[in-house]
């Protein structure tokens, strides 16, 4: 290395102010008498100009709108976990007074129930009819959108899923074809979470599984080892110790199925 | 108390990562506006092609919120731009590589030249570096990322990042010229 080399190195640095002051000023008296440093700093200039000036695209609202829709959604699986465990309280020895005034005040509310209701029944079953059909019209747009060329709207459509109260089979048939088939990593992942609603119903167990014995990529097969687990389902074990054998398979998988085992076993 | 004009301080990126991972998971929203664009950008200028830009970054994001748990209390920007890469290189690997054929070539460099010249050039030069060098001067130049947080990102030393990007500068450079 000769002292020019190192001198044509340190211009970057020295165009970014990175360099010491004494180092910079001994560039400086450099440049003042070797006309090719000096060349090299105007080209490293221009250049340094033409990326501060060079602009992109931006995103689209979608990036947005569908991302903070996938965080409502988490947010509300969080909310229903969460509330779950509540201890029960505990009762406790109570005065023979008290439980007759809490019996008295039972039976007012009950009378009270009893005729609200007779009226809301009536309501309801008009309600119900009319969400009959605001349920189908989501439902063919849900299926629609899960077949759009475009994996962020594939995303909304799965993402869709929370309109529903109880999916019939054909969209859990069309989540779990998105889960297994889809060729973005994304809309997979979001389709596994969708169905996670839906962990009891023996299809899902079965779509997992089969999963499992699929997928590629290590991010889903965590997400998918972890909700097998999670739904205590004995028929994963084989696949799972299936994958330890695989060579390929990712050591953090191996770790992740190692911890899951013991809690199926 | 501050007293001198500073009022109330920004929660760093770090702080509010914790927050999400502890469950705060509206802090993700924050996050998301200081970040997002600068990750699509990334992926934009690697892969060029603003649908799979999107879809991505919408990957990278949902990753950080699913994922959360497993956020180590490290740099945050290093952590996002690990997962934004390691998208995209999966990505890749599933679709082959971001190969063309000569007709897109061909209509591309026609297209670039008829714009603004100088985005042309630049971009023309910079798609003519290797992936690897490609990256690191997107993150570095571009992004203003730094080499302690570029070698977290890229697994290496600070010492190596800064040896490779000065290399790919220099090459950079030369593209740029010779294009002009």
């Amino acid at each position: 290395m000769t002292d020019e080399n190192h001198t044509v190195d340190a211009i970057p640095a020295y165009l970014d102010g990175q360099l010491s002051p004494k180092e910079a000023e001994r560039l400086e008296r450099h440049l003042q008498t070797c006309e090719s440093c000096m060349k090299e700093l105007q080209a490293y200039r221009s250049l340094f100009n033409a990326i501060d000036e060079d602009t992109d695209p931006v995103p689209t609202p979608t990036l947005r709108n569908t991302f903070f829709a996938q965080l409502a959604a988490e947010k509300e699986t969080e909310g229903t976990v969460s509330i779950l465990p509540m201890p029960r309280q505990k009762p406790k020895a109570w005065g023979n007074r008290i439980w007759k005034v809490a019996a008295s005040v039972l039976l007012l509310l009950g009378a009270y129930g009893i005729g609200s209701y007779q009226q809301r029944t009536s309501a309801a079953r008009e309600i119900a009819l009319l969400k009959q059909e605001e349920l189908q019209a989501k439902q063919s747009a849900m299926l629609s959108l899960m077949e759009n060329t475009s994996a962020s709207k594939r995303i909304q459509g799965v993402a869709y899923i929370e309109a529903f109260e109880k999916p019939d089979a054909d969209i859990v048939r069309a989540l779990i074809l998105r889960m297994q088939q889809d060729e973005n990593t994304n809309v997979r992942l979001t389709a596994l979470e969708a169905l996670s609603h839906f962990g009891k119903m023996p299809l899902v167990k079965t779509a997992y599984i089969d999963a499992l014995a699929m997928e590629k990529n290590p991010t889903i097969q965590i997400a998918l080892i972890q909700h097998l687990v999670q739904l205590q389902e004995k028929k994963a074990i084989a696949p799972m110790k299936a994958l330890l054998k695989k060579e390929e398979t990712q050591p953090f998988i191996k770790e992740q199925i190692k911890k899951g085992l013991p809690q199926l076993l | 108390m501050n007293t001198n004009g500073k009022l109330l301080k920004e929660p760093t990126n770090e702080d509010l990562m914790r927050q999400v991972a502890n469950g705060a998971l509206d802090q993700l929203k924050v996050l998301f506006e200081r970040h997002h664009a600068h990750v699509y950008r990334f992926l934009y200028k690697m892969c060029r092609d603003k649908m799979l830009s999107e879809d991505l970054a919408q990957e990278v994001f949902y990753k950080v919120m699913k994922y959360r748990g497993s956020y180590n209390n490290g740099n945050f920007v290093s952590w996002l731009f690990a997962i934004a890469r390691n998208s995209l290189h999966s990505h890749f690997k599933k679709n082959g590589a971001p190969t063309e054929d000569i007709d897109t070539v061909g209509y591309r460099l026609a297209a670039s030249a008829a714009h603004e010249e100088d985005y042309s050039h630049l971009q023309r030069a910079l798609d003519r570096l290797a992936p690897s060098d490609k990256e690191l001067i997107i993150l570095n130049r571009f992004q203003e990322i730094r080499y302690a947080e570029l070698a977290l990102i890229v697994g290496s030393t600070e010492g190596a990042v800064k040896t490779k990007v000065s290399r790919a500068l220099k090459k950079l450079k030369g593209f740029y010229f010779e294009a002009l």
